[in-house]
């Protein structure tokens, strides 16, 4: 460890168990003690192996907000009905295991490992030569599984790419017999553009939202990151889910020196889209799969720094201060931001008073984990569905009606999540995970732990194919 | 502003004054959102009643839709 490494003392205020964490060994992914350590305005989290040596890697840049002020202190909320035991402790008891710290906000169904794309930035190993599909009976019970596990909770198609399967439709009117109020298609949009009718045939199956993999808005960023020019397809997938009256979330990857200077116009693509097209969430590179040498740190972007970018490359429009950790997954995991649009097309903060504020994103009281789950299922299912139609048969009465109608409709959400790869991995975040992809035996497994990947590429848990 | 109202007769007095409950034009401010609406209010001290399915209601939407996830 070198000398000009000093432990960050505002953690022990800002992030409860001090500096101390654990983390894994990115080469053995044995379980390892980590440290978090500020160096100049950034935080490092540092680790060694006594087999393979030290690694470190950036986990937050800049003051603005502070490291130590973002936070969201919550008591844990334990799995009712954990599947798994604690045996060799986190991260590798997945399943969920009775220490797990927080309920299932989103449960992830991986129903093909077929993918149209061969992306170089896939978390999911999409494209390898693969299993067959799981067959419906097999998908019936992962609803079923979910929905004993995880209760109530949002559901998301993923894959590889979910529209390689012909009987989609099918699979969302599946989820939607057995009561999930919002399921969601995780897709590069490529069918959704080539098809016509395919939106409007997903929209009468039951599907709520689709969250759209949208890297910018020239075929520069498409061809570095995807290998393909996709502009006009990613244009034509959302008109088509536009016009079938799904509702659309845009999901840049943001890797540096690629697109991290057009979050702005993504952002600005978005709010021309009109009323349907329901937020951006963005999701900064991590670093799964093969890895000879550690990712450096300059190819890394941290969520202060996409909230920095977003208020530069707007014009001020949006501010860092509009963002707030989430209630949910742990503080540094995401950041997001509720909006209004505005007459002339542009956003105010729908709490106009936090701007005005001069307290902190923090919030001093820690609430129970199982109430931001409940807050955050019930956010995104309203926030990232198309607005429902104002059925009322009479006027608005007053303004808190009329704020009621236009406010449904004109919202919108700005959002971030960092995904922690073998270099990231903080196992006090990953204890508080929320989203949750279901294993192919049954388990839900955290996001990050399911994808995690040692520097050769050997999974956790994701299995071989 | 026009004196007719739309809220319903009620017999509500202001349980400090005793005063009766006369429709007011008042604004409710939450979030840094303000909102004017008719509510009853006390003629004396001006405490404003707000309804029960109002507050179950409307503001507990906006209140949700305002309020972080």
């Amino acid at each position: 460890m070198t000398t000009n490494m000093q432990p960050f003392s505002a953690l022990q205020r800002g992030h409860g168990s001090g500096h101390g964490t654990e983390s894994v060994c990115p080469v053995c992914l044995k379980r390892i003690p980590a440290r978090k350590i500020r160096r100049g305005d950034d935080v490092v989290l540092a680790k060694q192996c006594p087999e393979h040596g030290d690694f470190e890697a950036v986990v937050w840049r800049g003051r603005r907000p502070s490291f130590a002020d973002w936070t969201n202190a919550k008591t844990p909320s334990y799995p009712e009905r954990p599947r798994t035991q604690v045996r060799d402790g986190c991260p590798y008891d997945c399943g969920l295991c009775p220490e797990h710290q927080q309920h299932t906000c989103t449960a992830l169904l991986e129903i093909t490992s077929r993918c149209d794309l061969g992306c170089p930035v896939c978390f999911a190993s999409s494209g390898e030569p693969e299993r067959s599909d799981p067959d419906p009976a097999t998908i019936r019970g992962w609803f079923d599984r979910v929905r004993e596990d995880g209760g109530e909770c949002n559901v998301q198609l993923s894959g590889g790419e979910p529209t390689m399967r012909d009987d989609l439709p099918e699979i969302i009117a599946m989820g939607r017999e057995r009561c999930f109020g919002f399921i969601q298609l995780n897709t590069n949009g490529l069918r959704l553009a080539r098809e016509a009718d395919y939106a409007r045939k997903l929209k009468n199956a039951g599907l709520s939202s689709v969250f759209l993999q949208f890297d910018g808005v020239r075929d520069a960023t498409h061809l570095a990151l995807r290998g393909r020019p996709l502009n006009s397809a990613k244009r034509r997938a959302v008109d088509n889910c536009l016009e079938a009256g799904l509702g659309v979330v845009l999901v840049p990857t943001v890797v540096p020196g690629v697109n991290d200077e057009e979050l702005g116009d993504i952002l600005s693509f978005a709010l021309k889209a009109g009323p349907l097209l329901r937020g951006v969430h963005f999701q900064p590179v991590s670093y799964f799969g093969r890895y000879p040498a550690p990712p450096a740190d300059e190819n890394r972007i941290t969520l202060p720094e996409i909230m920095a970018a977003l208020e530069r490359q707007t014009g001020g429009m949006v501010k860092v201060e509009d963002f707030s950790p989430p209630g949910c997954e742990h503080a540094l995991c995401s950041f997001h931001g509720a909006f209004l649009r505005t007459e002339n097309g542009d956003l105010r903060p729908a709490r106009e008073a936090k701007r005005s504020c001069c307290g902190g994103p923090n919030r001093i009281e820690p609430h129970p984990a199982a109430e931001g789950a409940r807050k955050s299922i019930g956010y995104t299912a309203r926030q990232w569905a198309a607005p429902s139609c104002s059925c009322a048969t009479e006027k608005p009465s007053d303004s808190l009606s009329m704020f009621l109608e236009q406010a449904q409709t004109w919202s919108f959400s700005i959002s971030a999540m960092v995904f922690q790869d073998a270099w990231t991995l903080d196992l006090a975040r990953l204890k508080e995970c929320c989203i949750h992809v279901l294993s192919p035996d049954g388990r839900l497994v955290p996001f990050c732990a399911y994808n995690l990947t040692a520097a050769d590429g050997r999974p956790l848990y994701r299995r071989r194919p | 502003m026009s004196d007719l109202s739309f809220l319903p007769e009620t017999n509500w007095r202001c349980g400090k004054c005793g005063e009766k409950l006369t429709p007011r034009i008042t604004n409710v401010e939450y979030l840094g959102n303000t909102f004017t609406m008719e509510l009853l209010a006390c003629e004396k001290c001006g405490l404003v009643l707000i309804p029960e399915d109002l507050a179950r209601g409307r503001m507990f939407e906006v209140e949700q839709l305002l309020e972080d996830k």
